[in-house]
């Protein structure tokens, strides 16, 4: 997990010095913590996915991974949950990075202003925000009525139902998960070494290109990773916005949870998801691991 | 036809539960009704008394669990000094997960037409129909492991404004989009009646529905695929054909009467080949109430008791000799059966899921 390894070598450089830490104690209730509610629920579902067959399996333990793969919408809608996960992403990265510039830059008040408007939305719940774009979305909707009342376009915009709405409310949701590692890495990069860079005569933009943008990547990964994982699991969002060609396999890991009971194939489907967002994360470290010197040159 | 002893009981009864329903006044029809039902007095007037004693209830919440609620839970509590804990998340799982942990904290769980069969034996306790009147509910709705508590239609609900005055016929007509442009709002889960509807509209008899010929329902689809909103909720599709988004919606009965009569809006109900289903009481294997659940559950579905819901809600009564409110008759999907109606054959939709979903899903993601 190399590109989990940049955030976590800084925090472990000011506490892991001494052999034998009595403050390591302190981590042993989330340890606890972990291990009850993480490590042992997925042993479960492990073994669940290997032994709770269909009667007719006849002693065929990956049955229900076959079961998944002969499925001709379950590998689509695989594909189709990463291909959502890193549109979210990128779209998050693109708004998240110019923000939290602006929150480092901003004087302190404002920084205040900008942080509290990118909590906001965690205010209220994740269904609430959904309806909203559905109302804002729709043919019927606050900008298709606004734009056919203006004269603008005589037939509704295509809007609802669509990736792009998927997209939207996914950004809506995730952006604080982008803006805070990214705003947590860039505040620590001194603004002096920007000053130097300009001194020695570079242009602002050749400063922030050469300078500034290379210490923030570790912001950058950290967020996108957070981003990306966290919307691998969406289906409320993807099921309320999106057409049936943006269901997420989230959702029909439900169906088979809550209508079937048929919760065999339904840890075998989570298994392949868990197992392939590691693959996805293991050959994203090998390709990120150029960069690794950005991150060694910030810890030294 | 009603026998006569039986009209006697009910017209007790139904002073019984307006009594209820109102505070306080006089049952002048309560000592008759005692004399009369003589030897079968009666778990449907005199349920047995268990001061002291809490059964816990699951349902779906909202107006449905409140007119479950003023319906039958506070007039049997009322009756038998049996109070009620509630829950609103019914789900399978749930009842899955409280027996298979050996917990379970569900006495009476009200369930979809998904739950309940034969194939959910390991988790359910056998109806005690000595206590229950078989009999007196519709023919199909109860077995078992379950019996059907209210019923509703799944149904094609039009706005008004959105047709210009003309009334879609039938299922045909929802798919025909030169007659009647605009879109079509339809229920995102493949065994919940979206096959059924495209089968009836390319002419398929309703008695003729089963087996499935998925392949032919989806060919029927695919002429209407641009136009169709999915929607997944019950919430989704009352603002949906409210809001006029689409012109045609399948529906839920209440839903539609929801965004007629609660929302104010121009929507209307065509109940010609409506699909007639049910909500069930089913008891969770293991519950320690297993006794009071089960005399619960007869007393509700009683002719004299089970339309108590409908007042509430235009959800109707399962049992055949109950009387709903003449005013909210017209509403209930029970009043508009016909030839033209179906029924969902719940155990061949249920052991066929994952062809039938995996078709569908397919088709859907293409």
């Amino acid at each position: 997990m190399n590109a989990l390894r940049l955030p976590v070598r800084r925090a472990g450089a000011s506490t892991g010095a001494p052999l034998v830490n009595p403050w390591a104690a302190l981590a042993m209730p989330v340890l606890v913590f972990l291990v009850v509610c993480f490590l042992v629920p997925l042993i479960v579902m492990g073994m669940r996915a290997v032994t709770d067959l269909p009667s007719d399996a006849g002693g065929d333990v990956l049955v229900n991974f076959r079961r998944f793969f002969e499925g001709e919408a379950n590998v689509r809608v695989l594909g189709n949950t990463f291909w959502v996960a890193v549109l979210s992403t990128l779209t998050c990265l693109a708004i998240g990075y110019p923000y939290a510039y602006l929150m480092t830059v901003a004087s302190p008040r404002w920084t205040g202003i900008l942080l509290i408007a990118v909590l906001v939305p965690f205010w209220s719940s994740l269904l609430v925000r959904t309806y909203a774009w559905q109302v804002i979305l729709r043919d019927t909707g606050l900008i298709n009525s606004t734009l056919i009342g203006w004269g603008l376009i005589a037939e509704p915009l295509d809007l609802y139902q669509t990736t792009t709405a998927v997209i939207l409310g996914m950004t809506h949701v995730l952006l604080p998960f982008m803006v805070l590692p990214l705003f947590t890495t860039m505040s620590r990069i001194d603004p002096e070494l920007t000053k130097a860079a300009a001194n020695l005569g570079a242009t602002p933009a050749r400063a922030f290109l050469r300078v500034f943008l290379p210490l923030s990547v570790p912001g950058v990964l950290s967020g996108s990773l957070l981003v990306f994982v966290l919307a691998l699991g969406f289906y409320i969002t993807p099921a309320l916005l999106g057409s049936p060609k943006d269901t997420m396999l989230s959702a029909f890991i439900a169906t088979r949870v809550q209508q079937q009971l048929d919760w065999g194939l339904a840890s075998a489907m989570a298994l392949v998801l868990i197992g392939v967002t590691l693959a996805v994360l293991f050959v994203a470290s090998r390709f990120i691991r150029v960069r690794d010197v950005f991150g060694a040159l910030e810890s030294d | 036809m009603v026998r006569v002893g039986r009209t006697v009981a009910f017209s007790v009864v139904v002073g019984l539960v307006a009594t209820a329903c109102s505070t306080g006044g006089g049952g002048p029809a309560e000592s008759p009704a005692a004399t009369d039902g003589g030897s079968t007095a009666d778990i449907c007037t005199a349920p047995p008394k268990h001061e002291g004693t809490t059964l816990t209830f699951a349902s779906f919440g909202g107006v449905y669990q409140e007119a479950q609620r003023s319906g039958w839970l506070e007039p049997y509590s009322k009756l038998t000094g049996v109070t009620f804990q509630e829950s609103e998340e019914s789900s399978n799982a749930t009842i899955k997960a409280q027996v298979e942990s050996g917990n379970v904290e569900w006495d009476v769980v009200d369930v979809g037409n998904d739950f309940g069969l034969d194939g959910n034996a390991d988790l359910l306790e056998p109806l005690d129909y000595n206590l229950i009147k078989k009999d007196e509910i519709i023919e199909g709705f109860a077995s078992t492991y379950r019996v059907a508590d209210i019923t509703y239609g799944v149904v094609l609900a039009y706005n008004t404004d959105k047709t210009a005055g003309k009334v879609p016929e039938g299922w045909a007509d929802f798919f025909d989009l030169a007659k009647f442009p605009g879109k079509r709002g339809l229920w995102k889960y493949s065994t919940g009646g979206v096959l059924e509807f495209a089968l009836m509209a390319d002419g398929v008899a309703p008695g003729d529905l089963y087996p499935l010929d998925i392949d032919r329902a989806l060919a029927k689809l695919d002429t209407i695929k641009d136009e169709i909103v999915w929607w997944n909720s019950g919430a989704e599709s009352q603002e949906l054909i409210g809001s006029g988004e689409v012109a045609m919606s399948m529906i839920w009965n209440g839903r539609g009467y929801s965004a007629k009569h609660t929302d104010g809006k121009p929507v209307e109900i065509q109940w010609n080949q409506q699909i007639l289903t049910a909500d069930y009481f089913v008891v969770p294997k293991g519950t320690p109430n297993k006794q009071i659940a089960m005399e619960f559950i007869a007393w509700a579905t009683c002719a004299e008791n089970n339309a108590a819901v409908s007042e509430k809600i235009p959800y109707g009564p399962t049992n055949k000799n109950a009387k709903p409110n003449p005013a909210v008759v017209p509403d209930l999907a029970v009043s508009n059966v016909n030839d033209t109606t179906a029924y969902f054959d719940d155990a061949y939709l249920i052991d066929n899921f994952d062809e039938i979903d995996g078709k569908f899903q397919a088709w859907l993601t293409q």
